[in-house]
């Protein structure tokens, strides 16, 4: 009897491991590093696929491209942004950003007086301080697709990136007290707390809360990304750039260009918005890694959406041409069993240059 | 080699597993058997050839000798020699070695007429070892998983895969094990210091016996686990952190793909507090 009850046991554990067996086919690992070093990423690929899935349903639909016409006065009053591009281009422009942002391809008044779209106000005589911070925010979305180059590479961001059809993107945060660990990303504060040199010292003045600050910070990116640490350290030696993968490179540049747009465009917006929209201490909502990122390692999963509205590019004339190679990537190594799925692996797998 | 007055009684034939009489012998203190053959040929060749891939190494600096497993691409294939192909012979030589040497002492055992708890005990340690480098790769689709083998590259690996899981502390096999592991190293030190302490007595009196080793326990604690009571304690510590050092790094991957801290959002959702 028990042994008879010990076979059953075996038998189902047997039968349990072997469904894991199979379904192992699953899991997608990306190697990153030498091999031997462990430097690896970790997906499971149903839940890839599904969020990809996911994503390309909810994504609106890329407008047709806007007709050639002749350059000639703007019939718009007012336009303080969007002054360079074509009328056809302005208006695609224009409803695209009322699906992004405000809900719906007719949802207009989200940002403007219907009586006088030209109006800075209501007819009450009320600032319409979303139409205010919309304008910061194309040239915000201007500046990052031609000046930050290093870190969206030929991903690009539009509106829809952060905002994916809602007033408020994700991840907005604000100051709470000095715990707040985000606020590396607006007052550029570092956040290193190794010690550089080999034989302990006093030097380093860093306490334990603030290395869990730290933590904390890159467990954020790491959530944001939908990655792990080995995704841009190689924990043998965090703080080395030479051992690290390039991903880095380009997680450094997006550090930057968050306090670039924390600094210049968004922390400003803070007279502008509704009381409701500001924080305790009566801040701005700043964005994070999580803001464009929602998860993913690229945005939208690396779908070129700017590339379709050049009224955001900015001072970028060509989407199609390659960025200069300034850090290319080895190219990633692929365990065999996710090349059955290739849809999901690519868009995650840095291929060559990297972004 | 000089062999003990008492020992020749216990040199007994049978016993054996496998290979009848053919190795049931001695050579000096040592019993051979079948798997004493296996264990010295896999033990050698293992051994040979991690020399070998020193030489074609970059270094003979001890510290950074690397041999490392194949690249993914290579799935459960065979690789190239130079590319994680020796990785996989001096694997298969290593669980050689390994089995071999635990049939090797559950053939003594057998002859002796114990127990097999020294190669189960041992098999635990083995058990660790083959889920590293043959389980976990099985479960994941490719050899290129199992650990490194250098002193330096395979404590690299162990860190890097503990930071796939963003923080392997939070592993809950993991905190099992390391739990077993301190309470081994406790129960070994209360143990060894109770018998150093009743057979080194005061000058001139005599070495206390067991009464002596309960009634300290008893005083202290409430309760004495016994002599034998000791060692089943003992080995079951032991083997249980052998034990679920293999779960925690077997579940890393095949079954759990994020962070461990996140794992503990069930925790955090009881309906209790949530």
């Amino acid at each position: 009897m028990r042994s008879a009850r010990l076979t059953a046991l075996a038998v189902l554990s047997l039968l349990a491991t072997g469904c894991q067996f199979f379904g192992s086919k699953d899991r997608v690992v990306v190697q990153k590093g030498q091999r031997g070093t462990a430097m690896e990423i970790n997906y499971v690929a149903a839940a890839q696929q599904a969020g990809l899935e996911d994503m390309a349903r909810k994504l609106p639909a890329i407008l047709p491209p806007a007709p050639e016409m002749p350059p000639g006065p703007s019939p718009y009053q007012n336009l303080q942004v969007l002054n360079d591009v074509s009328v056809a281009e302005f208006n695609r422009t224009m409803t695209s950003m009322a699906t992004w942002v405000a809900g719906g391809a007719g949802n207009c008044a989200y940002c403007h007086n219907i009586a006088n779209f030209a109006a800075d106000t209501y007819p009450d005589g009320k600032e319409i301080y979303t139409k205010a911070v919309a304008r910061r925010m194309i040239a915000m979305t201007r500046k990052i697709n031609s000046e930050w180059t290093e870190h969206i590479g030929n991903t690009g961001v539009t509106c829809y990136t952060c905002h994916m059809g809602k007033p408020l993107p994700s991840g907005l945060w604000f100051y709470t007290d000095e715990n707040q660990i985000l606020r590396h990303y607006l007052d550029g504060a570092g956040a290193r707390v190794t010690t550089r040199q080999i034989a302990p010292s006093n030097a380093n003045r860093t306490s334990v809360k603030q290395t869990e600050w730290t933590y904390a910070l890159m467990i954020s990116q790491s959530n944001s990304l939908g990655v792990n640490c080995t995704f841009c350290h190689n924990s043998r030696q965090f703080a080395s750039w030479e051992q690290a993968p390039p991903q880095r490179v380009t997680a450094f540049a997006g550090i930057q260009m968050l306090r670039d747009i924390n600094t210049n465009y968004l922390a400003p917006l803070a007279s502008v918005y509704h009381p409701s929209r500001l924080g305790p201490k009566g801040d701005a909502p700043k964005a994070q890694c999580l803001t464009c990122h929602n998860g993913v390692y690229k945005p939208l999963y690396g779908f070129q959406m700017a590339k379709h509205y050049p009224a955001l590019w900015g001072g970028r004339t060509d989407w199609s041409s390659p960025l200069p190679p300034a850090y290319t990537t080895p190219v990633a190594v692929v365990a065999p069993e996710s090349s059955a799925a290739p849809a999901v692996a690519a868009p995650v797998v840095p291929g060559p240059g990297g972004r | 080699m000089a062999m003990l007055s008492f020992e020749k009684k216990y040199r007994v034939r049978g016993g054996t597993l496998l290979g009848g009489d053919l190795f049931d012998f001695w050579f000096g203190p040592f019993y051979v058997g079948f798997f004493g053959v296996t264990t010295v040929f896999f033990t050698a060749l293992g051994t040979l050839l991690i020399l070998y891939g020193a030489a074609t190494g970059p270094t003979w600096n001890i510290w950074q000798i690397n041999i490392a497993p194949p690249d993914l691409k290579y799935g459960l294939g065979f690789a190239p020699l130079a590319e994680g192909g020796l990785w996989q012979l001096i694997t298969m030589c290593a669980v050689g070695a390994f089995v071999s040497w635990a049939l090797r002492q559950a053939e003594i055992s057998r002859k002796l007429g114990m127990g097999m708890h020294i190669p189960w005990a041992y098999g635990v340690a083995v058990l660790a070892y083959v889920t590293l480098v043959v389980i976990r790769p099985l479960l994941l689709g490719a050899w290129g998983h199992g650990f490194p083998y250098g002193i330096f590259s395979h404590l690299d690996w162990v860190s890097n895969v503990g930071y796939q899981y963003l923080h392997f502390h939070y592993n809950p096999a993991h905190m099992i094990a390391i739990t077993f592991f301190f309470t081994t190293a406790l129960a070994l030190a209360m143990h060894g210091s109770l018998i150093l302490s009743v057979t080194n007595p005061k000058k001139g009196e005599p070495v206390k016996t067991s009464e002596h080793e309960n009634v300290f326990f008893r005083d202290f604690l409430g309760y004495s686990i016994g002599a034998i009571g000791i060692h089943r304690l003992g080995l079951f510590l032991a083997l249980s952190a052998a034990f679920w050092s293999a779960v925690c790094i077997v579940i890393s991957g095949p079954f759990w793909t994020k962070g461990w801290p996140e794992w503990w959002g069930w925790w955090l959702n009881l309906p209790i507090w949530r």
